[in-house]
């Protein structure tokens, strides 16, 4: 038994203990203890961050004269270690009074960390797939134990979980079937579903293969990632999931998308024979497309996220749009973007998770997450702001937090590719990002606290410590990336993409250890600055006035509704809902032809239409004989 | 003579003696059914480990081609199998009323047929197999005496007959051309004789006729109403054990007399066009016995696009196919059993009964082919086999197929989604206890080929094997009857 098979056995047995006693009270403590222990047999397999040969599974159960094999390499290893780091501390955060809670107002605390479990056991067999069947099996696999946590939270989202599930499922199994598809192929070309194989055989494959094969496996992964024009399913399924399933999944499970681009544009077509199939000779390529569509990705559902007014949709929606940088990342190929795309994984996972969970911690001590129905939670949640308020500079991708590295990293490779127009849209999204993130934080912590939230307290530790942790982790990565680059170029090695040059500072010329010492000092001055004044005094929030008026608790000193009013003016005739449209058209026209089809089964003039059948089947023989 | 003609004449001669025993001794007459089944399945079991070889049984004593012979090898076993095994798991007769000996006598004819359709060798037995299984299936199907039930036992009647009169002409034609109608004859006589524009005509009128029963585009116009109205069971066993008798037939004539590309081309484009209607029409059907019945329309669609694929792999394939949906589509009818009014009473219909529900879902995730369930391997192989082949419209048909599947899960989980929805309250009641272990047991088969695959797996491939070789089927007739 190598160290991955000890790790899936484990796996599974933390499910297995998930789906007995998941339901009583210390099951969380016990559950966070058992994906510790899953985190450190990833530990144990750390060496594959550092370049070490890939561990194979001693079991290769064979059918139908296939084998599935599971094999795992740096590019696996990086993505298990934030799934499993994922898992184990959105468990700890439902193991205590946020599982109480859930269970009060009616959940089913036992079948979620069933389902987290499955979510883990599913993405590890993915990850760790070791040829294109077992792939597909993982895919599988993670598809429906995400539709599991999707769909669990009937009563808590008020109903609206069941359908967002089955939008999901519906666009999953149309990925699942692309993935099929480009099984078939690539069995067709190469004779069997071994990577090496097919490595071989897309050389000899002819144009029209080689694209449809590529097209297929895009359309599986991006599907998956909610890109474009694939991405309406994403944010309220994963909004509406009970919340540290939310955090799980918003955090890393649509990633696998990215996984398996980077396969494809990394080991098995090679991103140089993508940017070869050229649609407009000279011009368009293929790298291209995939480009735009990352970019698009990256501006429209960021600016969908800037209107949204219940926390957890923006959040989500702007896990769409974090997607988009890490596939242009991929797609510009170099080592830099591909290195921040990469990056980007495990810091987004690092700072989304944190603030779902924060969000939830809102939630589960003022019942709302409404962001016109909050307020100036900062003084009676300080540290669930502190958590917020890390995770947002993050998400915006601000230093000194992680996420400025990564998006760092794939600017400059935008740059030295001169692709300033994508650059441009890159920027545009982060602004878009920071303008939302500040309403997210401003409605929910700034501002006057709300009368009816007088009495709330911090969430408890059992909630803090696990946000904290996450948080902790954007600081430090941030701080010092060569800490994650280090996974990263192991990872571009294993899929032999160009290897990023890096120090602990960073790359590309960036040294956040002086960033960050820079900020600190800064900081320093400010608060010794601030220390040598004259005394603060505290005073009740409406002991205070605005434009000559006192505040009571009817006139409240918070804008909170129609947030950028003004912004809105400008762009909101931008706003066309043209894919929500798009899919309604689809649906009609599915609706359409079911009616047609059972227009047919309601003939009465049965006889009738099987004497046609019979003569143009005769006629058809004829006609193909003769011929 | 060979014991292998008992699963045929048992059950038909415990046909007829069933309605006077049902007044001498009712309870004895109820058992007798099952207890038949399985003395059909033990007669199979024991005569599948004595005879490894194909073998040809001349009923009467009279040697083939004159006479009229049973051709026997594992896939015809295999059938055989299946039929008695289904019907003994489906039994429709456990009533206590006055329906019961007709039930109990009408299903026996069916399996009786049925099994004569699978062991036949010779085409006018299949034709005589075949109106006896029309037959009892029009008395099982309005058993039910609802209107329901007599409408769409006659709209069932009126196309099963002319499909009989249409399959009756190619026989015709068939025997004018060649002066035999033993199958094993005709694929040694097919080449000289029926490669031909009339030859071929003629595979077309036996495949459109022996095609109501398996549910083939466009002959199924039936299936909907009947499945709707007749009992789960019966509609279980039509769907899940009768339909593949007929696939049987037409196949066996593909691959022995009717090699051709035209033929595997109208079977693969018919397949196509039933996958399509089929997965369609379920997708906006209101009630759950109807959106079985398209769905098993577009599952036939599936098993006879896989058989169109030529060589072993299509045999695999087909084979897997119509294993998967025998298991699925009879357990799902057997939930359906009470299950089958109007959609939106479904809603909330887990919390009636978790257990029923989670059978639902388990038959739903295999139906769309999710891993390691065995509906996924099924598929599998036929992805792998369409692609195989490399041709235009068999990658047509792929692409259809994998749409199709996005349709049917999307319905599926439609259905599971709603029984599941909290706060709603469901009007439906627990399926039957009968009901329940039936489809309990079907699902048990289900999981246990999870871990059986890898032998399942061989076994799937010998048998194929052994459809595919049109030569061996021929070379039987050299070895003479027993």
């Amino acid at each position: 038994m190598s160290v991955l098979d000890q790790l899936l056995v484990f796996a599974f047995m933390t499910g297995a203990v998930a789906s007995f006693i998941g339901d009583r009270r210390f099951a969380g403590t016990l559950l966070a203890i058992l994906y510790f222990g899953q985190f450190l047999l990833l530990v144990k397999l750390a060496p594959l961050g550092y370049g070490a040969q890939p561990v194979v599974s001693a079991w290769q159960p064979a059918l139908f004269g296939e084998v599935l094999v599971w094999r795992m390499d740096a590019l696996g290893w990086y993505f298990a270690l934030i799934t499993v780091v994922a898992g184990w501390l959105v468990t700890w955060y439902a193991s205590g009074e946020w599982g109480q809670g859930y269970r009060e107002r009616g959940g089913n605390l036992g079948l979620m960390h069933t389902a987290v479990a499955a979510n883990v056991v599913a993405m590890l067999l993915l990850l760790s797939s070791g040829n294109l069947l077992s792939l597909f099996v993982g895919w599988e696999l993670v598809s429906w134990a995400g539709f599991l946590l999707m769909v669990m939270n009937g009563r808590e989202s008020g109903g609206v979980s069941g359908p967002a599930g089955l939008r999901y499922i519906t666009y999953a199994t149309l990925g699942a079937m692309a993935l099929l598809a480009a099984l078939a192929i690539a069995h067709h070309a190469s004779g069997s579903f071994e990577y090496i194989d097919l490595i071989d055989a897309v050389d000899q494959m002819t144009g029209p293969t080689r694209v449809s094969l590529v097209i297929a496996f895009a359309l599986a992964f991006t599907i998956k990632m909610g890109l474009l024009p694939f991405h309406l399913w994403q944010a309220p399924a994963y909004a509406y999931s009970p919340g540290p399933g939310g955090a799980f999944l918003g955090a890393i499970s649509s990633r696998v998308g990215l996984w398996g681009l980077a396969m494809v544009f990394g080991s098995l077509i090679g991103i140089g024979r993508i940017a070869g199939i050229e649609l407009i000779p000279g011009w368009f390529d293929l790298r291209d497309v995939f480009m735009w569509v990352a970019a698009l990705t990256i501006v429209l559902p960021t600016f969908t996220a800037l209107r949204q007014n219940d926390a957890r949709l923006l959040l989500a929606w702007h896990g769409i749009g974090q997607g988009g940088y890490m596939l242009l990342g991929l797609a510009a190929g170099d080592a830099l973007g591909t290195g921040g795309g990469l990056m980007h994984v495990l810091n987004h996972a690092s700072y989304q998770a944190p603030l779902f969970l924060a969000v939830f911690a809102v939630m589960h001590r003022t019942g709302t997450s409404d962001l016109n129905r909050l307020g100036g939670l900062v003084a009676r949640m300080p540290l669930t702001f502190l958590v917020m308020l890390i995770g947002i500079i993050g998400l915006a991708g601000l230093p000194p937090m992680n996420g400025f590295v990564s998006k760092y990293l794939v600017y400059i490779s935008l740059l030295r590719q001169g692709e300033p127009l994508l650059f441009i849209l890159a920027v545009i999204g982060t602004l878009g990002t920071v303008l939302s993130v500040f309403k997210l934080l401003h409605n929910t912590f700034l501002g006057q606290l709300r009368v009816e939230h007088m009495e709330v307290r911090e969430a408890p530790w059992s909630m803090l410590i696990p946000m904290l942790l996450m948080a902790s982790v954007v600081v430090v990565t941030g701080t010092a990336p060569g800490l994650v680059l280090d996974w990263v170029a192991s990872a571009q090695a294993a899929l032999g993409l160009p290897v990023l040059d890096h120090t602990l500072g960073g790359a590309a010329g960036l040294d956040m250890l002086w960033v960050s010492g820079v900020l600190v000092y800064g900081f320093a001055v400010g608060t010794l600055l601030f220390l040598s004044g004259n005394k603060s005094r505290r005073v009740h929030q409406f002991d205070n006035y605005a434009g000559g008026h006192f505040l009571t608790a009817e006139n409240q000193y918070q804008y909170s509704d129609q947030f950028y009013a003004g912004l809105m003016h400008h762009i909101g005739g931008w706003y066309r809902a043209s894919f929500t449209w798009a899919e309604s058209v689809v649906i009609a026209s599915v609706d359409a032809m079911s009616a047609a089809a059972n227009g047919f089964f309601r003939r009465t003039q049965a006889v009738f239409l099987l004497l046609l059948a019979t003569l143009g089947s005769v006629a058809w023989l004829l006609w193909g004989v003769g011929s | 003579m060979n014991a292998i003609v008992l699963p045929v004449v048992l059950p038909l001669l415990a046909a007829f003696l069933l309605p006077s025993l049902a007044r001498i001794w009712s309870s004895a007459a109820r058992v007798l059914g099952p207890v038949l089944m399985l003395v059909s399945l033990c007669v199979l079991w024991t005569t599948w480990g004595e005879h490894p070889t194909p073998f040809v049984v001349a009923l009467g004593g009279f040697q083939p081609p004159m006479g009229i012979a049973f051709h026997v090898d594992s896939v015809a076993m295999l059938f055989a199998f299946l039929v008695a095994g289904g019907a003994l798991l489906m039994w429709p007769a456990w009533t206590d009323d006055d329906t019961m000996p007709r039930l109990a006598a009408l299903t026996l004819l069916l399996v009786a047929a049925a099994t004569g359709l699978a062991l036949s060798g010779d085409l006018f037995n299949v034709y005589v197999f075949y109106e006896l299984l029309s037959v009892a299936s029009f008395g099982l199907v309005s058993a039910r005496r609802t209107g329901a039930a007599f409408a769409a036992g006659f709209r069932y009647l009126v196309i099963s007959g002319f499909g009989s009169v249409l399959a009756l002409l190619g026989i015709a034609l068939i025997y004018l051309r060649t002066g035999t109608l033993n199958i094993a004859h005709l694929g040694q006589l097919a080449p000289e004789s029926l490669a031909d524009p009339f030859g071929l005509a003629a595979f077309a009128l036996l495949l459109l006729g022996f095609g109501v029963k398996a549910e083939l585009f466009p002959v199924n116009t039936w299936v909907p109403e009947v499945y709707a109205g007749s009992s789960a069971r019966v509609a279980g066993l039509l769907a899940g054990v009768v339909s593949k008798l007929a696939v049987l037939v037409v196949v066996r004539m593909l691959v022995v007399v009717f090699p051709h590309d035209e033929t595997r081309m109208l079977l693969l484009i018919l397949g196509v066009v039933g996958v399509l209607s089929g997965e369609l029409a379920a997708w906006s059907a209101k009630d759950m016995r109807r959106m079985l019945a398209f769905s098993s329309i577009g599952q036939l669609g599936m098993i006879f696009i896989a058989f169109s694929i030529p060589g072993e792999a299509g045999w695999v394939a087909g084979l897997a196919l119509v294993l998967h949906h025998l298991v699925v589509k009879s357990g799902l009818f057997l939930i359906a059993d009470r299950w089958g009014g109007a959609l939106q009473s479904l809603t909330g219909a887990a919390r009636v009964s978790p257990f029923t529900a989670g059978l639902f879902v388990l038959f739903a995730l295999s139906l769309i082919g999710v891993p390691p369930l065995p509906g996924f391997w099924a598929k599998l192989q036929l992805v792998i086999g369409l692609v195989e082949n490399g041709n235009g419209v068999y990658l047509g048909a792929l692409l259809v197929f994998l749409a199709a599947t996005v349709i049917e899960a999307n319905y599926l989980f439609r259905l599971a989604v709603a029984m599941y929805a909290e706060g709603a309250s469901s009007t439906v009641t627990a399926p039957s206890g009968g009901n329940r272990i039936g489809a309990a047991i079907f699902a048990a088969v289900l999981v246990a080929a999870v871990f059986l695959l890898n032998p399942l797996s061989e076994a799937i491939d010998d048998l194929a094997v052994v459809g595919n070789d049109a030569t061996g089927y021929m070379d039987s007739l050299a070895g003479g009857a027993r």
